[in-house]
């Protein structure tokens, strides 16, 4: 479904990623860890068309999408969840919802079923500015917005970065609940979420690719994970 | 090309919807409330102002909503607004001395015409943002000030302006001070009603996303540029049609049309009275309108007055007059909330 091909990213002078490759199939969820600065950022960003590869190609459904806009990618069905848990705070939840359903040409009230399927206790705060909710709630929206429409990739960097162990098991519990819907490439660095949830585990050092974990038990194994960092 | 066409098409379909559910949605009782109201309150306004005055409030606050859309929902300020006042002004005064007889057709040449320099200076400058996009409509105004007073002043009458003959055309008679305040009244509220629609509409929403974070728009698929460009190209129209009868008004055209100093004042009005709501447009436009018409009586330095209340709104009331109202109302709800709760608990 989605195949980076050999990609080269810089900023300016400094490269950032060499020759990365990876493969995601259909309804599966591939993690992607790293220390800081291993650049996996950086390749979401690429994916999502905000900065073009110096070498290399980026496939979807067998397509090449290197360098498309965000805008075509959204409508192509892949859905970008920034790490920084931005929402727009000066509207409502509701309206956040709103916005991304008139873009996907969803009926409002279906985005709004979407949401709440992920997370019914959203149904209190639709009237509430967006701005006022808990970063864990911002992060839940965030990721509700991305399911408005049809998506068919989701991209999602750093999901739990500064957030309690009760929202982690929150976030957890939906991305646990998407798994099999649809595909997604996860940053994370919360290597037991990664555990559980991972059909294939890329880790980046320096940004390269240094392994690639696709058995199960390879990846259930914590102690392994923390080595391929 | 194709694509880009298509996905146009789908654009402007979707916006249709939109701001048609908004027309059929419940609440058109308030909405015809609201108008009365408005209504209302320029009716107050005649007897102490007089027709032509008041008149002159309405045109003013039509350009100043037309501003705030712009700058208050989608976030861009612009020094430059008045080059659309001025092409929708000397439209109606070229048309009606060289084309028409009737003021009617006059307006609906200012407003095309107006529409087309927002279409063409849109696509240029809605790539740009922050100082650089202010300044670079400013730069385009300022063309247009230089385009009346220099090349074209054998037809636009440079520094003398243009005075407007026809003025009357059957029923419609632009030389009656009464029928002028009506007919810039209902244009007032016309403009007024669209815009509440416009913009309680999903791509009212989309505006205020695009103020907010236009990088996350584009995230969720919009094409950010030619929205942005639609709402442009929709605020040099109207304000366009402010031109237009404001050429009306006055019978006369000149240059202080479309001076690029008075865009200081559109943008005065729009945060004394609150941007980013049309009310605040509103109110801003008429106390704008009354501080520089009715001080100068009283003080020789009135401008003091206006700075000292700019500095007000931008150190501690930052959303005008309407947010503080705002404010002030959602504080006295939660206050009263909290005692009858209260009062309830200890029951």
């Amino acid at each position: 479904m989605l195949q980076v091909a050999g990609i080269d990213v810089a900023y300016g002078h400094a490269k950032v990623l060499h020759d990365v490759s990876l493969d995601l199939e259909e309804g599966k969820m591939l993690f992607v860890v790293g220390r800081n600065g291993a650049g996996k950022t950086t390749l979401l960003r690429t994916i999502m068309g905000l900065l073009r590869p110096l070498k290399g190609s980026i496939y979807f459904d067998g397509g090449d999408i290197t360098g498309l806009p965000p805008e075509q990618l959204y409508h192509r069905g892949i859905r970008y969840v920034t790490q920084d848990k931005k929402v727009f705070g000066s509207l409502t939840v509701r309206e956040n919802i709103e916005i991304a359903a008139y873009s996907s040409g969803e009926p409002l009230s279906q985005a709004l079923d979407k949401v709440l399927e992920i997370y019914p206790k959203m149904k209190d705060f639709l009237n509430l500015k967006a701005g006022q909710l808990s970063g864990g709630q911002r992060q839940i929206l965030l990721i509700g917005q991305a399911m408005v429409g049809n998506p068919r990739l989701l991209l999602v960097d750093e999901p739990t970065q500064g957030l309690a162990a009760i929202v982690i098991n929150e976030i957890a519990r939906i991305l646990k609940h998407l798994k099999g819907r649809l595909s997604a490439v996860v940053v994370e660095q919360n290597l037991p979420l990664v555990s559980q949830l991972a059909d294939r585990v890329v880790a980046l050092k320096e940004g390269k690719v240094t392994q690639v974990l696709d058995d199960a038990s390879e990846i259930c194994n914590t102690s392994l994970l923390e080595k391929a960092l | 090309m194709g694509n880009v066409v298509k996905e146009r098409g789908l654009v402007l379909e979707k916006t249709f919807v939109a701001v048609g559910k908004q027309l059929t949605q419940a609440g058109v009782g308030q909405k015809v409330l609201e108008l009365i109201l408005i209504g209302v309150v320029f009716l107050i306004l005649v007897p102490f102002l007089g027709a032509h005055r008041a008149t002159d409030f309405a045109i003013f606050c039509i350009i100043v909503l037309s501003f705030d859309l712009l700058y208050g929902y989608m976030g861009r300020l612009s020094f430059g607004h008045l080059l659309y006042v001025g092409v929708g002004a000397y439209t109606v005064g070229l048309a009606l001395r060289y084309l028409t007889t009737n003021p009617l057709l006059a307006i609906v040449l200012g407003i095309v015409a107006a529409c087309l320099a927002g279409m063409a200076v849109g696509a240029i400058t809605v790539r740009i943002a922050g100082a650089a996009f202010a300044l670079a409509n400013l730069a385009f105004n300022r063309v247009g000030w230089f385009l009346v007073m220099s090349p074209l002043k054998d037809i636009t009458g440079g520094e003398n302006g243009l005075s407007i003959r026809n003025l009357s055309f059957w029923y419609v008679n632009f030389r009656n001070p009464t029928f002028r305040f009506w007919f810039v009244l209902a244009s007032l509220l016309l403009v007024f009603l669209l815009l509440r629609v416009f913009t309680s509409s999903s791509y009212g929403v989309l505006l205020r996303s695009i103020k907010e974070d236009e990088k996350r728009v584009r995230f969720l698929g919009y094409n950010t540029q030619f929205y942005k460009w639609v709402t442009f190209v929709l605020a040099a129209t109207v304000a366009g049609f402010g031109g237009a009868l404001t050429a009306l008004n006055y019978g006369y055209v000149n240059p202080n049309t479309l001076d690029v100093h008075a865009n200081a004042g559109i943008v005065f009005a729009c945060l004394l009275g609150g941007s980013g709501r049309l009310y605040g447009a509103l109110l801003g436009g008429i106390i704008y309108m009354l501080i520089t018409n009715l001080l100068p009586v009283y003080f020789q330095r009135w401008e003091f007055f206006l700075g000292v209340a700019l500095l007000l709104i931008v150190f501690r009331f930052r959303g005008g007059i309407w947010g503080g109202l705002e404010a002030l109302y959602s504080g006295l709800a939660a206050r009263a909330k909290s005692g009858s709760s209260k009062e309830g608990m200890s029951r």
